[in-house]
């Protein structure tokens, strides 16, 4: 890494422990502001259950819409965690070091933000409770395990463990120097939560093993749940365009271009929030336009093929499907609006060095990717089920409610509130590892130049 | 540590294939391959009206395609990412690039094999003109160019270095070929972006011609074999065995001259990679299993007995063990990771499993007969191979190994200025109490 700048220790510790120690009026303010949309969240959500689902926009034969769109969306977002984190740990990819906690923090919220839709799309979420408890085995009817309600469930809470155990790993060093930085009632939770740790050689290597350990056994969990979301959809006949040998592998891939997109808008967020432009730095930023590049290629690959296959078979249905999706108002707007700011636009603006060393365009790119993978999902779902009947008089144009609308925005609110309360108790750079890449950084000499170098990690 | 003179001394490799046994290896490759040419010719004389004697054919074209093609890749790959251990690495995968002129040529005949696009399901839709013929040749001599222009960047410092170095004929030709590099900082600058450029090219004529090659040669020609996952598995397959067939070339460089730089680094290396890329191999195969099992539609029932379960059951238990099981099974273990004979034994179990696979695949397509059907209302029977079919695949597969020997024999089988350039960029220093390496990032 090119444009480290020297810096001491104690320097780091107070840099990156700013946000923990410290609160600035704009924390209130922001705090307050996601609270109220997360209010007005909460809000719709207990009307939407005193009502019923009658105050959505579903309706028979689109009884899937926005609610499981945003649910594949934040499952796809979570994916950012373990592709950065654990794929480029097992690398040893040197400039992963001030993304990789900020990407398995946001993992772990948005995950938990995405097994709300479900619950809220139930509309009678306690309803869906009596398949668990108190369960009737007089009648001896048993839970169903094939069912996408036992594997989705599995699956996410598996991902979700999985995901939490990896942050708390990755936080214990850190959570040891903020103990050793705070006083009072901060420096007795530190205490508790660091679990001892002193930084001995044997502590030091059990940390480092237990991350290894759980970065290979999580990437499997990793691919299996994004495909297990995309088997809900995969496995079903009866609507055009879902019953696709592609599907699991264009999801996760698709999972993974969002989600690294999302890592990046919050990078460039926290580097201008918290002011740390010494650590996450212009270079990040193009190796992470780079890796994202290659994504969104190999994404784009799978989109054509998945689209391609469609119409390769000359079915009638796949083809008017296909023919609404492009062509139709206003799903076609979708269309265009999803693929010009999913690749065409942020893809061809990175292959420009200036482009990716530039924040703010880092930032409405990656938003703009964002964007377009919402409206994918949405495309993907909503489109087959709206015309999932042959005869015409069965067909239903879908449009998201006021309250499903307020519910999805304060589901962003959710992810970005937990952000920022995680942001206030715990840094949201890895200080131990930003340290790590300080010692294993130095210089050597090629010729009469000398060269920025790094010790090889075993 | 060596020096940059003794390095470039010693992989110039003043005795490099003046051995009695290399010339008996060429022998005997030029006998089988003679006999390959041979079954090729009485096969050719049969004519292509009947498809189903061709599946063994075609399986062979798809094998060396699916093993050879996707070699300049892990080159390509390694240098983009920066990968410190790829030095001694990358000429023995891009030096692949060779097989694909022959592999072309073999591919040709097979355009008689495949009906026009018109009037069945194609990936070409409703294309005017020259699908699937015209585009899929086109396509796959592009990548065969795009890969000799890749090995012509790559080589020029090293064909340099032999004009200076060398005499006689290979000194006349290194002298024709590099008659202008100079090593000035703007050559290698345009070098470098020329790797970049050609690489990137590469990788996309790659998944194109795999794309191409798979639907059209396969999938297109069983009535109903609509499979969106097909194209990528058939890919990724290509590049599994790629890293597969760069670890047993290293191996056998390192077994032949006994080569220094070709280290337990760049196995271990290459192990992790060849274990993540069979996981992947079973992932897409199982999502694409998994979608058609469980849909019980009565095609995607005749398609998974015509692949996998049916008359080529035998071929696809010995892929599917060999392809997965015996690979995850080996590089699971650490000890074996680090190793140097557990990645080769694994690359090798790969190498021979992908040509089962290929056979499952082709031979069973050929063997449908009607391809303007819509949907395929019966499993044809199992095609075994005849004499002619083995000379084939054995003698075509030996003329492979062949060029690639003759390829090896002319330029250096490892990357003369790549390693000089790793002896300036890695130090090895005291840190704290414990040496380590020290790796020095220009750029």
């Amino acid at each position: 890494m090119q444009e480290r700048r020297d810096t001491s220790f104690p320097q780091i510790n107070q840099d990156l422990l700013r946000g923990v120690i410290k609160t600035p009026i704009w924390f209130w303010l922001v705090l307050g502001a996601l609270g109220m949309v997360v209010l007005g969240g909460a809000g719709a959500m207990g009307y939407l259950f005193y009502v019923g689902l009658g105050l959505t926009g579903l309706n028979w034969p689109v009884m899937w819409g926005a609610f499981i769109t945003t649910f594949v969306f934040w499952v796809g977002i979570s994916h950012a965690g373990v592709m950065l984190s654990a794929i480029l740990r097992l690398t040893h990819a040197e400039w992963r070091r001030p993304a990789t906690r900020a990407a398995e923090v946001l993992t772990v919220f948005s995950l938990a933000t995405a097994a709300l839709f479900p619950i809220i799309h139930v509309g009678r979420p306690w309803r869906a409770l009596y398949w668990i408890f108190p369960y009737d085995f007089a009648r001896g009817i048993w839970p169903n395990i094939r069912s996408p309600l036992i594997w989705d469930p599995a699956a996410i809470f598996t991902y979700l463990t999985g995901s939490s155990l990896f942050v708390y790993i990755a936080l214990l060093p850190d959570l040891a120097a903020a103990r050793d930085h705070t006083t009072g009632w901060r420096h007795t939770l530190y205490s508790v939560i660091s679990l001892g740790f002193r930084g001995t050689a044997r502590q030091w290597r059990l940390q480092v093993m237990g991350g290894i350990l759980l970065s290979a056994l999580i990437l499997p969990v990793f691919v299996s749940v994004h495909s297990i979301v995309s088997w809900d959809f995969g496995m079903t006949m009866a609507v055009s365009g879902w019953h696709v040998t592609i599907f699991a592998p264009y999801f996760v891939i698709g999972a993974v271009h969002s989600g690294v997109a999302a890592v990046v808008t919050l990078l460039a967020l926290m580097r201008w929030v918290f002011g740390w432009q010494d650590y996450i730095r212009r270079e990040h930023f193009d190796a992470l336009g780079r890796l994202m590049l290659v994504v969104s290629t190999a994404w784009l690959y799978f989109f054509f093929m998945e689209f391609l296959f469609a119409l390769y078979s000359g079915e009638s249905a796949e083809i008017a499907l296909r023919e609404m999706q492009v062509f139709t108002p206003p799903w076609s707007y979708f269309f265009i609006t999803f693929l010009l700011t999913a690749y065409f636009i942020p893809v061809p603006l990175w292959l420009f060095r200036g482009v990716r060393r530039s924040v703010p365009l880092m930032f409405l790119t990656s938003l703009s990717v964002n964007i377009g993978m919402w409206l994918e999902r949405f495309l993907i779902f909503v489109p087959g089920l709206a015309r999932k009947q042959v005869f015409t008089f069965d067909w239903y144009t879908y449009r998201p409610s006021a309250v499903e609308i307020t519910i999805i925005a304060a589901s962003f609110a959710v992810v970005a509130l937990g952000v920022l309360l995680f942001s206030k108790f715990f840094p949201l750079v890895p200080i131990y590892d930003v340290k790590e890449g300080e010692v294993f950084s130095t210089r050597i000499e090629v010729g009469r130049r000398k060269v920025p170098a790094v010790v090889r990690e075993e | 540590m060596a020096s940059s003179q003794e390095v470039t001394r010693h992989l110039l490799g003043g005795g490099r294939g003046r051995s009695p046994s290399f010339w008996l290896l060429v022998g005997v490759l030029t006998v089988l391959f003679g006999a390959g040419v041979v079954g090729l010719i009485i096969r050719l004389q049969g004519g292509f009206h009947e498809r189903s004697v061709w599946g063994y054919y075609a399986a062979t074209v798809a094998y060396l395609l699916t093993i050879t093609q996707g070699a300049p890749l892990v080159a390509v790959a390694l240098r983009l990412t920066k990968a410190d251990w790829r030095r001694p690495v990358t000429r023995a995968a891009e030096l692949f690039t060779v097989v694909g002129v022959l592999n072309f040529f073999l591919f040709l005949p097979l355009l008689a094999l495949v009906p026009s696009a018109q009037g069945r399901s194609t990936v070409w839709l409703q294309w005017p003109w020259g699908a699937p013929h015209v585009w899929d040749t086109l396509a796959w001599a592009l990548l065969v160019l795009c890969g000799l222009a890749l090995l012509y960047t790559s080589v020029l410092p090293d064909v340099a270095a032999a004009r200076d170095g060398a005499t006689g004929f290979r000194q006349r030709v290194s002298a024709w070929l590099a008659s202008h590099w100079q090593g000035t900082e703007r050559q290698w600058r345009v070098q470098r972006g020329g790797l970049v450029l050609l690489g990137v090219f590469y990788l996309m004529l790659f998944v194109l011609v795999h794309t191409l090659f798979s639907s059209d040669f396969a999938m297109s020609i069983v009535p109903g074999w609509k499979d969106a996952i097909f194209p990528p598995f058939h890919a990724l397959s290509g590049l599994q065995s790629a890293v597969a067939v760069t670890v047993v070339a290293m191996y056998l460089w390192r077994r032949a001259e006994g080569q220094p730089y070709l280290g337990r680094d760049q196995f271990w290396a290459l192990s992790k990679v060849l274990f993540a890329l069979s996981l992947l191999w079973f992932y897409f195969w199982f999502a694409q299993f998994l979608t058609m099992w469980y849909g019980r539609l009565p095609i995607e029932q005749t398609l998974l007995q015509l692949l996998m379960v049916g008359p080529y059951r035998v071929p696809f238990v010995l892929a599917f063990s060999l392809n997965f099981l015996v690979p995850f099974f080996i590089l699971l273990w650490n000890p074996a990771r680090k190793s140097i004979l557990g990645p080769t034994l694994a690359a090798t179990s790969i190498l021979v499993g992908t040509l089962f696979d290929r056979i499952r695949i082709y031979v069973s397509a050929y063997s449908v007969e009607e391809s303007a059907a819509h949907i395929l209302e019966q499993v044809p029977a199992t095609r075994l191979p005849d004499g002619v079919d083995i000379l084939m695949v054995v003698g075509l597969v030996a003329g492979a190994v062949l060029f690639y020997v003759l390829a090896a024999r002319l330029i250096p089988p490892i990357a003369i200025w790549e390693v000089k350039e790793g002896l300036y960029l890695r130090v090895e220093r005291l840190f704290l109490r414990k040496g380590v390496s020290v790796v020095g990032k220009p750029e």
